[in-house]
């Protein structure tokens, strides 16, 4: 055997090796632990539905499947990070509508590419919205309320989480849809918000459904109309938003993602486990519980739906004026 | 009799073995991983958060409480020790309590913040118990004006913080409330001071900068002069308090006690305001005022009283409303929210056993913090006898760990690292650190409910005055500031404090 025919030998098997550790194969994945990076604190929804279907992917695929929380300027950092990560399917990220559709047009500059944009994997679940007053407004219903801000223009206020949240621009569309006036009041998280609206300091928000319900079973506050496509199982009585104004929806919701760049057959398999995880009972119910919607879908029908929710809140930003970051 | 009802179905539920091992890993764990510099309760419970998703709901709750109550003393035996405050609580501790420790009397100080601790927790778990519901109308009470208001007072308090120059003091908390404006404008979201560095939109954060400023600014302090720490710690004497010593912080625990059980049901920054408002308090009416900042047992046992018993007195807001008043909270409702129980106004009667359980546990796991900490003070009292080379490196590891773990960002390290040098600066010149760390509290406060109030007032001030609650707050402000102002009392603070 001649040095050379050694080399090449010894060439050729490194060639066979370095194809081993290629993750070509969508088959082998996951071979490793998985990073899901929550680009939100810990011990909120977007954190706790990672969670939730974190879980599940550990014992479906036999790997850990590790939260990392990475919060800072509304999402952008944990996603700056994700954008950077090796594009292996081994780090994957969880997005949210302010996070994915809304800072699209609200930040100038973005820690990521935007056009390049994430490889979506499924959407996770949604969360309604739900428009609640004070009893002191004295008003029952939507109309009611449309016709006394429309007596008392900017008189009234609404509270939200921070300026640009799927709260505030919930109240920016129904401003927009309404032809009405109101003062937006910002606060620096959604308790604080709904606490100074059940005292009675701010007239109303629009505050996600699960908090926001147990107050209006209270009698704390009333709850007028539910931004959802459909009624939200929370509170059954209160009608939609879209039956006032037809297509009306502004939720919130959470969907996985991954780096731009990652093998197609990769997405493809964890949005097939993601699906069938969120078809399951006990995880229904455990998201329901929440007050959300279970969701899941392809990847193609994702990133469908992520453009025209761009669309929707970019055109909302642009008609209410909210100022760009 | 139905208190009695209530407090057994509490007792037989806190009492399961179960339930009084996990308030106990609660507690232990807590206390671990919070006595490591920078990680407060916050961090702590979302480092551990996950470990609760198995359990039963009342245990799950009854786990993080403990890791609550844990976290917090962990974080005071830290400032005491290395002059190192973990959580914004504990900043007031560490000037009297680090003093205490470098005369050799660390002992003697961590001793005072646990007691001092069990009892207001008695106390407050206990007014918890009896007055929930009309306290939390007191929480509700309180908007935008009101805690405008009380920012301003709080801030004319403060003044009191200051051992040294007046003006100095003034330039501090100045100084702290500037650097408390980086980051996003909450009304318009534009960013303010951030260079384009998108983690300074939410602002610098707390933990990293004192941590600078105290701990890292303390070791280069000390590295200056070593000769003077090494005989600081050798004389380290009597672990327990002196009967004199029990006498001295008698008034200072009650009054810290009640001014903190108030304090804390304020949501946003109740609790923190407590025992910054205990110390000052302490330092006007206490006999031992001159020794203030060169460590008064007083100044140890009235913060850490209130700081305690605001922590019990903050869960009112989110046990009864449902509304979490800050972000210790925020994370118990997130746990709760994914057992399937959404806390609300109900909570108390859809969830008795929860509600009177996690009450009575309160207690439990505050008796287990001081059954677990009083014999471990004679070892971490051992710790500053390690030599101080190879103790520093092991503190700027910790920090650095500490720091990092916030928001796992390598930035929060280096804010940290920035902030060691800008405190170092700060005390070549003299100028104090408290101070300025009360104004960066303070500062985004009073800003963003300013604007709140001037927005729900339409832009019309006079709603800080037609409040009635704002308006006494105002006037106790106006009162205060003439008192500083005046030349007698003037006198009598630079004859205490100059020397």
């Amino acid at each position: 055997m001649t040095f050379k025919r050694l080399v090449k030998i010894a060439g050729f098997a490194g060639l066979l090796m370095g194809a081993a550790f290629q993750p070509l194969s969508a088959e082998e994945y996951p071979s490793k632990s998985v990073t899901i990076i929550v680009p939100f604190a810990a011990g909120g929804n977007t954190d706790a539905f990672a969670r939730l279907v974190g879980q599940e992917l550990d014992k479906r695929f036999g790997q850990r499947f590790i939260i990392e929380n990475k919060p800072g300027a509304g999402g952008n950092v944990g996603l700056g990070d994700l954008s950077r990560a090796k594009a292996d399917g081994y780090t994957l990220g969880m997005g949210t509508v302010s996070s994915n559709a809304i800072n699209q047009t609200l930040y100038k500059v973005l820690p990521y590419d935007k056009d390049k944009g994430f490889a979506p994997v499924s959407l996770v679940a949604t969360l309604p919205n739900v428009l609640v007053v004070n009893p002191k407004l004295s008003v029952k219903t939507v109309p009611e309320l449309i016709d006394l801000l429309k007596k008392e223009p900017g008189k009234h206020t609404y509270a939200s989480s921070g300026v640009g949240t799927s709260i505030h621009l919930a109240g920016e569309l129904f401003s927009t849809r309404a032809g009405v006036k109101m003062t937006h009041v910002s606060y620096k998280s959604s308790g604080q918000a709904i606490m100074d609206v059940v005292a009675g300091h701010v007239d109303m928000m629009f505050d996600n459904i699960p908090t926001a319900a147990e107050q209006v079973k209270a009698g704390k506050v009333l709850s007028l109309a539910v931004t959802s496509a459909g009624k939200a199982d929370l509170l059954p009585e209160t009608p939609t938003m879209a039956s006032y104004f037809p297509g009306f929806e502004a939720t919130s919701w959470h969907g996985l993602f991954a780096p731009p760049g990652t093998p197609p057959e990769i997405v493809e398999k964890v949005s097939k486990a993601v699906g069938e995880i969120l078809r399951e009972p006990a995880m229904r119910q455990k998201l329901e519980g929440m007050g959300a919607k279970p969701e899941g879908n392809t990847p193609a029908e994702f990133a469908k739906f992520i453009d025209v929710e761009t669309k929707k809140w970019a055109e909302t930003i642009k008609a209410a004026g909210v100022p760009l970051q | 009799m139905e208190f009695v009802s209530d407090l057994w179905l509490g007792a037989s539920t806190a009492f399961l073995p179960m339930n009084l091992v996990y308030c106990f890993v609660g507690v232990l764990l807590g206390t671990a991983i919070g006595v490591l510099p920078g990680l407060g309760p916050t961090a702590t419970i979302a480092m551990l958060l996950p470990m609760t998703f198995e359990l039963q709901p009342v245990s799950a709750l009854i786990m993080l409480a403990g890791i609550f109550y844990g976290a917090q003393y962990g974080g005071s035996t830290t400032a005491i020790l290395i002059n190192l405050p973990g959580e914004s609580s504990s900043v007031v501790t560490a000037i009297d309590g680090y003093q205490m420790a470098r005369k050799g009397r660390a002992g003697a100080a961590l001793a005072t913040a646990a007691l001092g601790s069990f009892f207001a927790g008695t106390v407050s778990t206990l007014l918890l118990a009896v007055a929930a519901p009309p306290l939390a109308e007191i929480a509700l009470s309180f908007g935008p004006a009101e805690y405008f208001s009380l920012m301003i007072l709080g801030l004319v308090a403060s003044v009191a913080l200051a051992s040294g120059s007046l003006l100095k003091a003034f330039a501090m908390i100045v100084f702290g409330l500037a650097l408390g404006l980086v980051g996003t404008d909450v009304e318009t979201g534009a960013a303010r001071y951030t260079f384009g560095i998108p983690e300074l939109y939410d602002g610098l954060n707390f933990v990293a900068v004192s941590m600078g400023i105290f701990g890292i600014c303390e070791i280069l302090r000390n590295l200056e002069s070593e000769s003077e720490r090494t005989v600081g710690v050798k004389r380290v004497s009597g672990l327990m308090l002196a009967k004199d010593d029990l006498k001295r912080i008698v008034a200072p625990v009650l009054r810290g006690t009640a001014l903190g059980s108030i304090l804390g049901v304020l949501p946003g920054g109740g609790a923190m305001l407590s025992s910054f408002a205990a110390y000052a308090l302490e330092k006007r009416v206490s006999s031992n005022r001159a020794e203030f900042g060169k460590g008064a047992i007083e100044g140890i046992a009235a913060p850490e009283s209130a700081n305690n018993a605001g922590a019990q007195t903050s869960f009112i807001p989110m046990l009864t409303l449902g509304i979490p008043g800050n972000p210790v909270m925020a994370l118990m409702v997130g746990a709760m929210i994914i057992q399937g129980i959404t806390p609300g106004p109900n909570v108390i009667s859809s969830q008795p056993a929860l509600f009177w359980g996690m009450i009575v546990s309160m207690w439990i796991g505050n008796l287990m913090l001081v059954v677990l900490n009083l014999p471990l003070i004679g070892l971490w009292v051992r710790l500053l006898t390690v030599p101080y080379s190879m103790l520093f490196p092991a503190i700027i590891v910790f920090c650095c760990i500490g720091a990092y773990s916030i928001n796992n960002n390598i930035f929060d390290v280096l804010v940290m690292a920035g902030f060691s040098i800008v405190g170092f600066a700060l005390s070549k010149m003299r100028f104090e650190p408290a101070p300025l760390l009360l104004g960066f509290i303070l500062g985004p406060m009073l800003e963003e409910n300013l604007r709140r109030a001037m927005l729900i007032g339409q832009g019309n001030p006079s709603i800080f005055v037609t409040s009635p609650l704002s308006l006494v707050l105002l006037l106790i402000a106006v009162g205060l500031l003439a008192l500083v102002l005046s030349p007698r009392i003037r006198k009598t603070r630079e004859e205490a404090f100059v020397e």
